[in-house]
């Protein structure tokens, strides 16, 4: 990066175009805050996952914040090693997993004679409300590896088929 | 309206016009971060609780880490001007078309008016009424999602699972990262 009439200015501007990947600053008090952190902020996305069937919250909102544990940790401790640590294929079986999850509790109450997610056809106690729970985790699943592997793919860039540098 | 609700407002339109006017990419999305924190407040203002959650999870949180990630990826502009530069005919435009969009606004009943269709209409005073002995829970609108009109929830999720499928697609990989 170049730049034709200052050449002084050019130590504050940004300088990432080749330096890939994102510019990773260790620092520790981000990375004791997100330790001390991630442990409320999953169990909280967890709450509001389940808790949704009676106070405000669900299935999108819990999962997105599930999905921003990920985030944090990327950001406290460097989004090449959070990816190394989760491993490439958690964030695609948790989705697909949520997915067949969801159409799969709804066509089977249709194959058991009830209509599309029509909870009472399993004929379990409480089916509908637990029938609502089991729901609102598969979109929670579905929502929370959407936005971990849309973090990692953006990160990564859109090289086909190729590593990071 | 109260003080509130007027200064909540005020920041809001602040922080929409900082998001489009300023030069500098880093500072309008933080912006766009405090704006997406404000309408947060103004859903939960409104009584809609469930899309303030949302709207601060996914705008002011996940988004603004989206768009800090990608403009890692791109070169700042050297000049030190603080504003973008406006064109006059799209200010025109634009003041234009929310003109248009403005006149719809009388015909919107007032916020909480007990003869709107929202509070009296037939399909909410059944679902308030019967949700409970339905479903089982007790957030009406979980009863709605989840069960009365789950087969749009269906869409909704698959949807965001084609996002993530399509996003795999243009990047060329089986798995994200």
């Amino acid at each position: 990066m170049s730049s034709p009439d200052d050449g002084s200015a050019s130590g504050d501007a940004f300088e990432t175009a080749d330096q890939q990947p994102a510019p990773y600053v260790e620092s520790p008090i981000i990375m004791t805050t997100v330790r001390v952190v991630t442990p409320f902020v999953f169990t909280f996305g967890l709450f509001v996952m389940f808790h949704g069937a009676n106070s405000p919250g669900g299935g999108f909102q819990g999962g997105v914040i599930v999905g921003t544990v990920v985030l944090l940790l990327g950001l406290a401790f460097g989004i090449e090693t959070t990816r190394e640590w989760l491993g490439p294929h958690p964030p695609v079986v948790v989705v697909g997993l949520g997915v067949l999850v969801f159409v799969g509790i709804g066509t089977g109450s249709v194959l058991l004679g009830g209509g599309f997610l029509e909870y009472e056809a399993y004929g379990i106690n409480h089916a509908s409300k637990y029938g609502i729970e089991l729901v609102e985790l598969a979109i929670g699943a579905v929502v929370a590896g959407i936005v971990t592997g849309m973090f990692f793919a953006i990160s990564a860039g859109g090289a086909p088929g190729g590593e990071p540098e | 309206m109260t003080p509130v609700e007027i200064a909540l407002l005020v920041f809001v339109v602040a922080c929409a016009v900082a998001a489009a006017a300023l030069r500098d990419v880093l500072a309008s999305i933080i912006a766009f971060g405090a704006f997406s924190l404000g309408i947060a407040a103004v859903w939960v203002l409104l009584r809609a609780p469930d899309v303030g959650l949302t709207e601060a999870a996914v705008g002011a949180g996940v988004m603004t880490v989206l768009f800090l990630l990608t403009i890692a990826k791109t070169v700042r502009p050297a000049d030190e001007a603080l504003f973008e530069s406006v064109d006059p005919w799209a200010l025109v435009t634009a003041v234009a078309l929310v003109a248009v969009l403005a006149t719809t606004l009388g015909a919107l009943p007032a916020v909480g008016a007990a003869d709107e269709p929202v509070t009296g209409g037939d399909v909410t005073t059944y679902y308030l009424e019967n949700s409970y002995e339905d479903t089982e829970v007790e957030n009406a609108v979980t009863a709605v999602l989840a069960a009365y009109r789950g087969f749009d929830t269906m869409g909704e999720a698959v949807v965001v699972y084609a996002a993530g499928v399509s996003l795999l697609t243009v990047f060329g990989r089986e798995v994200f990262g």
